[in-house]
């Protein structure tokens, strides 16, 4: 018996206890069976355990080098590192669909863990619509997709990943942006539950706050590792192409980020319910669509996937679910009614919906330019495509006033504000980003779209950054040292100020994106000899030679080149490029990048002759690193936010109801409280 | 945000005539749906390029005043560098029609004769297809060595 045997039998085994799930839970509400409806959580902890050894069955044979599993042998070799060999784990359409239904099955078993929090009609509900989830993508993989499978003869060794994956980011991306893919199932759980027992309050939205924070965190996880793989991986010099396949995990994490705002408003107020349904359910539609379009092959992107007939299977799945949740909508339309009113469009919940509009304004384009192909080859039978100067068109625009929401925003009170009071808060940052208008053209910014941008950017991070020092001086005169105060705030108010990270690092993010678009400079040297140079922004790249690296399972040819700056020498760069014995046809890039003040030298070694000839390609890349480090500062924010909330004591409890962050019914909250600073 | 909504939220019957929506409201979301659609509209307008293979590009009447993008697999032995005048030509085609294109620009990684690559520029009818961009389609990711491409 092999391991890849044991695998199948786990799946079946996997699958039969999902269906039990189903059913058990289903009917012990209907008859109200407490045993049978207890049943199902030690049943979807078994789906968990089958999963876990469908999974260890796959690594077994992928570390054992079992080449008699199809899949095996077409993902590895012999010749790879252990850590690649595992890692290609997911390295095709098989195994990546077994990681998403085991990361599937490991978070239901973490909310059977931590179901006590969760309304408790729901929980059957949940738990059947996640093994429902979890049965089309065992059935998936028992059926056309099966990593188990075995071919008739075993080669003596396997093909091997493709080059481009023989990276570090493999080890983190795929499964990040899969997992991400994945935690949408959650959300949309809760929201069946929700739909199907009829309990529309804001209760349910609370037991999924920290499972969205996890989702929208991880998937911004993902699509970070994703550009930054393309950035030094690929060599054209940028690391977003708004190729279909990037736009398919950006759709969700979109209506996700609306969805973090606007069930704050219902939270609060009691307002918008359908809309949270509506971007919990587009949500998980949206991940279920990415995939199904970049593996049907409907649409064409640069990545091709092996196109299979699974797209029929998502199609169909997809079909299912949008159907479903319609019907449950339709089903429940009476219920959803808002509690409560909006009064100004000067408020809080307010700028939530203005910043709901964009979002979906924003998934709505980006939908739009990836579906074009299709739309107009149905409509006007001729295949027409955007490209990515569409997409810059369309979300630079919007970008910009989401940004201004987000500076106001956090300023505003629920309910209504008076423009006195919003003016009070907002001169100072008005003033600073007027200031920065005026200096940026001193400092050779003379482009005045780009300008525009930057004094947004620096407007919101001025409100961001006086809000923040606002709370901090107010702790502090209450005899709290300046760290303390800042530590506290966090401690205490952790969604709110979370946030405030989270949208620092934006604003950081989108600066980078300004300073790489508008700032980029390229030279394509002609063929180098020896000792000839080329000049960029003041650097200038002098070729010394290339280095012939021969290895077991590649060859690797490097390019020396030496960098200076204003006479000095700043230091030897070796761009490369590796040649997998296995892929002869497709060399990847060993790209050189060198960060200097916040600009990047992007060095490329486009094609060589000999020994002493070099074609090179170099990119200066303002304000990158910014891009990464917004990105990590959003990473953080977002662990911040869902960080749990220590246990507190009855005192602190009473502290709470008077703390911004705490729930002030809507009547009291008209009068803007001030706590620590901090006007709710 | 605790205990004191779900009461509220729970137990009361919101008790309304009708639904009330602020001009203010109104006007705000108007403004930003209509630049979305605006946005939307005007940049498909400008931005839409042509898909076609080669066959297509040699009956397509409306190509000689747009750029358009054709799809294709490069020729063996097609390929030529042109240093002098820093550019590559190339031959690509599907079964029998065959486009020749003439490139300056960085050439993809991977781009190699028998790759399928999609060109973007004008043709004018005659003489060599002038291509902006050249993307090579990367068999990345997913893809497994063996060609599974069964279309």
């Amino acid at each position: 018996m092999y391991f890849s045997d044991l695998g199948v039998i786990a799946l079946y085994l996997a699958l039969g206890f999902a269906l039990f799930t189903i059913v058990a839970a289903v009917l012990g509400v209907i008859y109200q069976r407490p045993m049978l409806v207890e049943s199902t959580r030690r049943s979807v902890l078994t789906v968990t355990f089958f999963m876990l050894l469908a999974v260890a069955a796959l690594l077994a044979s992928f570390l054992t080098h079992d080449f008699g599993v199809a899949y095996v042998a077409e993902q590895s070799s012999r010749a790879m590192p252990w850590y690649f060999t595992a890692a290609a784990f997911y390295g095709g359409q098989d195994g990546s669909l077994l990681y998403w239904a085991f990361m599937l099955a490991v978070f239901s078993a973490i909310f059977v863990f931590s179901s006590r929090r969760a309304p408790k009609a729901m929980v059957p509900y949940i738990l059947a619509t996640l093994m429902g989830i979890e049965t089309f993508f065992v059935l998936v993989l028992v059926s056309v997709s099966n990593p188990f499978a075995r071919s008739v003869v075993s080669p003596a060794d396997g093909v091997g990943l493709n080059p481009l994956l023989m990276d570090p980011g493999m080890l983190l991306h795929p499964p990040l942006l899969l997992m991400g893919f994945m935690s949408f199932s959650v959300p949309f759980a809760f929201a069946v539950a929700a739909l199907i027992t009829g309990q529309l309050n804001a209760d349910w939205l609370r037991a999924i706050r920290r499972w969205s924070l996890a989702s929208w965190t991880i998937q911004s996880a993902g699509l970070l590792l994703g550009a930054w793989w393309a950035y030094h991986v690929l060599g054209w010099g940028g690391y977003w192409s708004w190729d279909p396949v990037e736009n398919a995990a950006l759709l969700p994490w979109l209506t996700m980020t609306a969805f973090l705002h606007s069930t704050m408003v219902q939270e609060r107020r009691g307002m918008l319910k359908v809309w949270n349904l509506f971007l919990v359910i587009a949500s998980f539609a949206l991940s279920i669509f990415g995939t199904f379009e970049v593996r049907s092959g409907v649409i064409s992107s640069v990545h091709s996937f092996a196109y299979s007939n699974i797209g029929a299977y998502y199609f169909a799945f997809l079909v299912i679910v949008i159907l479903f949740s319609s019907g449950l909508f339709a089903f429940r339309f009476p219920r959803l009614q808002a509690e409560q009113e909006f009064d100004s469009v000067l408020s809080r919940e307010g700028v939530f919906l203005l910043n709901n509009l964009l979002l979906v304004g924003m998934t709505f384009a980006t939908l739009w330019g990836t579906v074009f192909p299709l739309i107009t080859a149905f409509f006007i039978k001729q295949t027409e495509t955007v490209g990515p100067p569409f997409y810059d068109q369309v979300m630079a625009p919007l970008t910009v006033v989401l940004i201004v929401a987000m500076g106001v925003g956090p300023l505003l009170a629920w309910r209504r504000t008076s423009v006195a009071s919003l003016w009070r808060n907002l001169c100072v940052p008005a003033l600073m980003a007027a200031a920065c208008a005026l200096i940026l053209p001193l400092f050779g910014v003379t482009n005045v779209i780009a300008n525009i941008g930057f004094s947004v950017c620096a407007f919101t991070a001025m409100a961001m950054l006086y809000e923040l020092w606002r709370g901090m001086r107010v702790r502090h005169s209450h005899g709290e040292f300046y760290v303390v105060a800042l530590y506290q705030l966090f401690n205490r108010y952790r969604r709110r100020y979370g946030g405030y990270i989270v949208h620092l690092g934006l604003v950081l993010l989108v600066v980078g994106i300004i300073g790489s678009s508008y700032f980029q400079q390229q030279r394509d040297s002609v063929a180098l000899n020896a000792g000839q140079d080329m000049t960029i922004a003041g650097y200038r790249l002098t070729f010394l030679g290339n280095i012939n690296v021969q290895d077991v399972d590649k060859q690797t040819e490097i390019a020396q080149l030496q960098i200076w700056y204003d006479g000095q020498l700043v230091k030897y760069i070796y761009p490369g490029r590796v040649v997998y014995n296995n892929y002869p046809s497709q060399p990847t890039s060993l790209i050189s990048i060198n960060t200097f003040n916040a600009a990047d030298l992007y060095v490329f070694l486009s094609d060589w002759n000999g020994s002493s000839q070099a074609t090179i390609s170099v990119f200066y890349n303002p304000l990158v690193p910014f891009v990464w480090d917004g990105g990590i500062l959003m990473i953080i924010g977002g662990i911040c936010c869902w960080w749990p909330e220590r246990h507190r004591t009855a005192a602190s409890q009473r502290k709470r109801v008077v703390a911004p962050g705490s729930s002030v019914s809507g009547e009291k909250s008209e009068k803007q409280k001030v706590h620590g600073g901090v006007t709710v | 945000m605790q205990s004191t909504m779900t009461l509220s939220a729970d137990g009361r019957k919101p008790a309304r005539t009708r639904k009330h929506v602020p001009l203010s409201f109104l006007l705000a979301g108007i403004a930003i749906l209509g630049a979305v659609i605006y946005l939307v509209y005007v940049n498909t307008q400008t931005n839409a390029v042509y898909y076609v293979t080669v066959p297509e590009l040699r009956h397509c009447t409306k190509c000689a005043t747009q750029a358009v993008r054709v799809a294709g697999i490069v020729q063996a032995g097609s390929i030529k560098q042109n240093d002098k005048a820093q550019n590559v030509t190339f031959v690509i085609g599907d079964d029998n029609q065959t486009l020749q294109v003439s490139y300056s620009g960085v050439v993809p990684d991977i781009f190699r004769a028998g790759v399928q690559v999609v060109v973007e520029g004008r043709y004018s009818g005659s003489g060599p297809f002038q291509a902006q961009t050249l993307l090579a389609k990367c068999p990345s990711k997913f893809q497994a060595a063996t060609p599974t491409v069964t279309q």
